[in-house]
């Protein structure tokens, strides 16, 4: 049988992702470009990946699409929701795992995972930026840095600054009295990533918590918050290089999974 | 006692009065005697008169939360599926009844549960969950929210049946009975506590006040849990004594001058108690005015005039019979200005306090402001916020001093 | 089929603008008077020859309300309290408020110095201890007060003769409304989770006894469908409100039926019926007493989860979908226990946020999305 191409779309809301499988295994292409729904993200993103694959969007089996734009995507052949999606990807990049993190630009969400990869459960959270990507945004600028910096600035922490608020209002005039002090930033960005991980992690128990733990999302790229989690829950987290692109990597796969099935 | 023997100030006896309250319910489970839990503002008279020992969730979510053990304790409720919405004494409770344990304070668990929602409709939703979660029995007094300034006949009666209720239930769950001469002798030494609370609090008035208004916060612990007993009259008396004797040499207890006088408007912040304490004592602000002094203390007659009495505590009422309570006591005790506690918990407290300071400010002339709290989760306060806020009443008040001053 | 189009499209209309329907009652000289959930006596009102018209809030933005109400106050009552601020509920003789929730406590006195004397308050207290003797006495004692400043604004004496009118007319339409909800659970084909909120929901604004007409031409025409297959999924509901247009659209979107609810704006009003008494306004009391499965009524037992499983069961349900209010402290309480009888039945449960004041469902939309591919591939 010819080998099938399927292609997963995650259109974020600052972010469009996409990941081109073959076999519904094998990498051949990924995309990112930060620019998400209601952009020219999308279709960027889209372009970029087909030229990385060198390959044309009619040799595709399917498009999948998932994420906060995914109605509103051009010709996906399926449409998937991200909790879905995420479930997918974290099972095939990081296969075992049974609960699963995705800490986003905009929200969070926790998973369970059967032991065949399919979602069982899940649970979102409050409609609030604590504790998301955008919440360490908000602290970077405050600290003048780079979202980026903020795992490497983490490392030399040898101190512990509380930032304790619920609220990201709260959390930057705590974060600004900190600096004020004079504190070690170092320690002050820990702070930071405690923070975040103690969101996290309640919202974890709150679904409950099944070993192997891994992590998807933006956020998954930030070590800092991944050490704070796992010291948080007291459990390993495993991370994948492509955990940013789990929802269009998991996309894919169910593509690939629908056409196998059913090839017209 | 001999004369040559220092005499202990009230507020350790007071201290000391809660801790053996305390420890007689844990000697008392131990003996395998049945223990409740209860509602702040059940009428005790009924377990005093009874010798039924109760400890009070709410107060240990106030002492946990001023051990700063809140965030801890609401985050593990939270984890059980408790929204952070909810008041943070229940969430603090129900970690406790999952885990079994708190290292701040534990209280035994209970036999049966009694509740009152003259206080608050969150008591209704907190009980029934833990009457199903310990599977113990739980006896409600429904207490209506008073929409008029006095409680009516057709309140008083329906009250009163289920005060008789509740006395039956409980003969039935403890095997003790009502002696009703008993009850008329506690309600008669509850009178004397409240009295003498009532007493104490009203020093608040001398100019300066002759103690630390925080103090209130402590020491109507035992308002609450041992206003029934000798004891606590005695404690209450002695406190009052000795304002009385600050008072006249025009001494205090407050640390430095007191420069400005104030209204506190609701619950304390307790996990946040030092630090809300130590900005108004550092810039000379003292607690002068405080709803906690007439909410403990109630008084009546007849049994009759003790239902009525329960559903008079405050925020169980009308809007203007609150209000006025409250302008009455700033403009008695000769408040400066006022500040509002907008406690994320307490919904109850919160709905109508907008509008409360509003009309307060309009009747007393003194400026108010209002802050963003929590009674015992830590995550809902920010100390720079308070701060900004504090410093601007200050600096209106500044501004009506010299005014005066000047005219 | 056009006559169950017509009269679903009718109550759409009555439902998506209840000014309206103010409008025509006052029209016609009729006095009208606001209900806050829960539970008020509006009996009481229709006996009194006024229009009951429901206040259940609205979609909309709440920002002069917020000088009375902090933020983490329901939208149902920031929304209610804006309408009136605006000058939107003008026209209203009366407003009923009852006490059952601590944020309901304080809406009186908002309303009051809000929106000012012109559409004055009626308290409504009635018994939480409702089960025993005494309780319903006392709600009795209540509801006879509330009729005193209703015969007042009515300017009219009501007898029990009018009482007991208003009670039938009232238990005849809300046995309707359970035919009705047995009906369009039969039928998801036709009768879309929209369309089966606004015929429940139309009842609170336009004549009762109309309604009662609606309903039962709309449930005959229902059963007289031949049955068809439903390949989409069955859900019962649960909560205060499930009328956000967005959401009852995503059920849609995902072929998601209701197939029950136990909905405070929906069966909590017809589930149960008012006990025919001597006294009609005790048999209004003892209602109180029979209700279960409502947050704000006690509940120490938690019947609500019981309830709420078995009705589950009985429709074959695939699920049980949460409607949560945000902000609703009644709501949160019961969440934990109610949920985890929900998950020893084995009953998937799926909780999603709405508030009125909410533009952006897409959370919601996931949530659901993810939910159905859950129960649909079990």
């Amino acid at each position: 049988m010819a080998e099938a191409l399927t292609l997963g779309i995650d259109v974020g809301s600052t972010t469009s992702k996409c990941v081109i499988l073959r076999d519904g295994t094998e990498l051949l292409a990924s995309s990112l470009i930060p620019a998400g729904t209601g952009t020219s993200g999308p279709g960027r993103a889209l372009a970029a990946a087909l030229e990385e694959a060198g390959v044309q969007r009619g040799q595709l089996a399917a498009v999948t699409a998932t994420g906060y734009g995914r109605n509103s995507f051009d010709g996906a052949d399926f449409v998937v929701s991200e909790l879905s999606c995420h479930a997918a990807g974290a099972a095939a990049l990081m296969p075992g795992v049974r609960t699963v993190v995705d800490i986003g630009g905009q929200d969070a969400k926790v998973l369970h995972v059967n032991p065949a990869g399919k979602l069982e459960r899940f649970l979102m959270n409050d409609k609030c930026a604590a504790g998301t990507g955008r919440f360490l945004e908000v602290m970077a600028r405050v600290l003048e840095l780079d979202v980026s910096e903020l795992a490497e600035m983490d490392e030399k922490a040898t101190g512990n600054v509380t930032i304790s608020s619920t609220c990201t209002v709260f959390a930057e005039s705590e974060v600004i009295s900190q600096l004020a002090k004079n504190v070690d930033l170092h320690d002050l960005v820990a702070g930071i990533h405690a923070s975040v991980a103690v969101r996290a992690a309640g919202l974890m128990r709150r679904l409950g918590i099944t070993e192997p733990v891994g992590m998807t999302g933006g956020v998954a790229r930030n070590a800092g918050v991944v050490r704070a989690l796992e010291k948080e829950l007291g459990v390993c987290i495993a991370v994948s290089p492509l955990s940013q692109l789990a929802g269009a990597y998991g996309a894919a796969v169910y593509g690939w999974n629908k056409t196998r099935r059913d090839p017209n | 006692m001999t004369e040559s023997e220092e005499k202990k100030p009230a507020k350790i006896v007071l201290r000391e009065l809660q801790d053996r309250i305390a420890q007689d319910a844990w000697d008392a489970k131990r003996r395998g005697e049945k223990v409740g839990w209860c509602a702040s503002n059940f009428p005790q008279e009924i377990t005093t008169a009874m010798g039924i020992p109760v400890v009070y969730p709410e107060n240990m979510g106030a002492a946990v939360g001023a051990k700063g053990g809140g965030q801890r304790m609401c985050e593990h409720a939270e984890g059980m599926g408790y929204s952070n919405d909810l008041c943070s004494y229940s969430r603090i409770n129900f970690a406790y009844t999952d885990l079994k344990r708190c290292e701040e304070l534990e209280i035994p668990f209970p036999d049966f549960l009694l509740c009152c929602n003259n206080i608050c409709n969150c008591m209704i939703k907190w009980y029934e969950n833990l009457a199903l979660a310990l599977d113990v029995p739980l006896i409600l007094i429904d207490i209506p929210h008073l929409d008029a300034v006095t409680c009516d006949a057709d309140r008083v009666k329906y009250i009163r049946a289920q005060f008789d209720d509740c006395i039956a239930q409980l003969e039935a769950i403890t095997g003790k009975k009502m002696d009703y001469d008993r009850l008329k002798e506690v309600m008669d030494v509850s009178q004397r506590s409240s009295r003498a609370w009532l007493r104490a609090v009203g020093y608040m008035s001398a100019e300066p006040s002759p103690f630390s208004g925080f103090d209130i916060f402590n020491n109507m612990a035992v308002a609450c849990v041992g206003r029934g007993t000798v004891e606590a009259a005695e404690a209450f008396e002695q406190l009052a004594d000795e304002y009385e004797a600050l008072a006249k040499d025009g001494k205090s207890t407050f640390k430095g001058e007191e420069k400005y006088r104030i209204l506190f408007e609701g619950i304390a912040c307790w996990s946040n108690l030092k630090f809300t304490y130590k900005t108004l004592q550092s810039r000379g602000i003292n607690l002068t005015a405080s709803i906690y002094g007439p909410a403990f203390s109630f008084l009546y007659g007849s049994l009759d005039e003790l239902m009525a009495a329960y559903s008079y505590v405050p925020n169980s009422n009308c809007f203007e019979r609150e209000l006025q309570l409250r302008v009455d006591d700033a403009i008695r005790n000769k408040v400066d200005g006022a500040i509002f506690h907008m406690n994320r918990s307490c919904k109850h407290w919160s709905g109508n306090l907008y509008e409360m300071e509003r009309q307060f400010r309009e009747k007393t002339g003194v400026p108010t402001v209002a802050f963003d709290g929590d009674q015992s989760d830590p995550r809902c306060f920010s100390e720079a916020q308070y701060e900004t806020r504090i410093d601007a009443l200050v600096e209106l008040m500044e501004e009506n001093k010299r005014k005066e001053g000047g005219a | 089929m056009s006559t169950i189009r017509e009269l679903l499209d009718e109550l759409q209309r009555v439902s998506g603008n209840p000014r309206a329907q103010l409008d025509a009652a006052l029209e016609q000289g009729k006095k009208a008077v606001g209900v806050l959930p829960y539970f008020c006596p509006e009996e009481l009102v229709y006996a009194a020859g006024m229009r009951p018209f429901g206040l259940w809030g609205a979609e909309m933005q709440a920002n002069e309300s917020k000088r009375y109400y902090p933020a983490f106050i329901c939208s149902l009552l920031h929304t209610a309290l804006e309408l009136g601020l605006r000058g939107a509920l003008n026209g209203l003789s009366a407003i009923m408020v009852p006490i059952c929730c601590d944020s309901l406590k304080g809406f009186g006195a908002n309303w009051k110095y809000g929106v000012g004397e012109t559409i004055p308050v009626i308290d409504v207290a009635w018994a939480e201890n409702r089960k025993i003797a005494a309780g319903a006495e006392f709600t009795r004692s209540q509801f006879r007060k509330v009729l005193g400043r209703l015969e007042e604004i009515a300017g009219r004496r009501v007898s029990d003769a009018d009482i007991t009118a208003a009670v039938a007319v009232y238990n005849e339409n809300r046995k309707a409304l359970r035919a009705f909800s047995a009906a369009a659970a039969k039928h998801p084909e036709t009768v879309s989770p929209a369309d089966r909120c606004a015929a429940i929901k139309a009842g609170y604004f336009m004549d009762r006894a109309e309604h009662t007409k609606k309903i039962a031409s709309l449930t005959e025409a229902l059963n007289a469908l031949p049955e068809q297959p439903w390949k989409g999924l069955r859900v019962v509901t649960t909560g205060i409100l499930a009328d956000s247009p967005a959401l009852l659209q995503i059920l849609a979107d995902n072929h998601i039926a209701i197939a029950g609810d136990q909905i405070a704006q929906e069966s909590a009003f017809f589930r149960t019926e008012t006990p025919v008494t001597a006294d009609p306004v005790l048999g209004m009391a003892q209602r109180l007493g029979l209700v279960e499965g409502c947050s704000v009524l006690f509940d120490p037992g938690k019947q609500r989860g019981r309830e709420l499983v078995q009705m589950a069961k009985d429709a074959k349900a695939d699920g049980i979908l949460w409607v949560m209010t945000k902000f609703c402290d009644p709501e949160e309480y019961d969440y934990v226990p109610v949920k985890r009888m929900a998950d020893a039945a084995g009953i998937p449960l799926l909780a999603v946020e709405v508030d009125q004041q909410m533009v952006n469902y897409e959370q919601a939309r996931s949530a659901v999305e993810a939910f159905a591919e859950v129960l649909r591939s079990d």
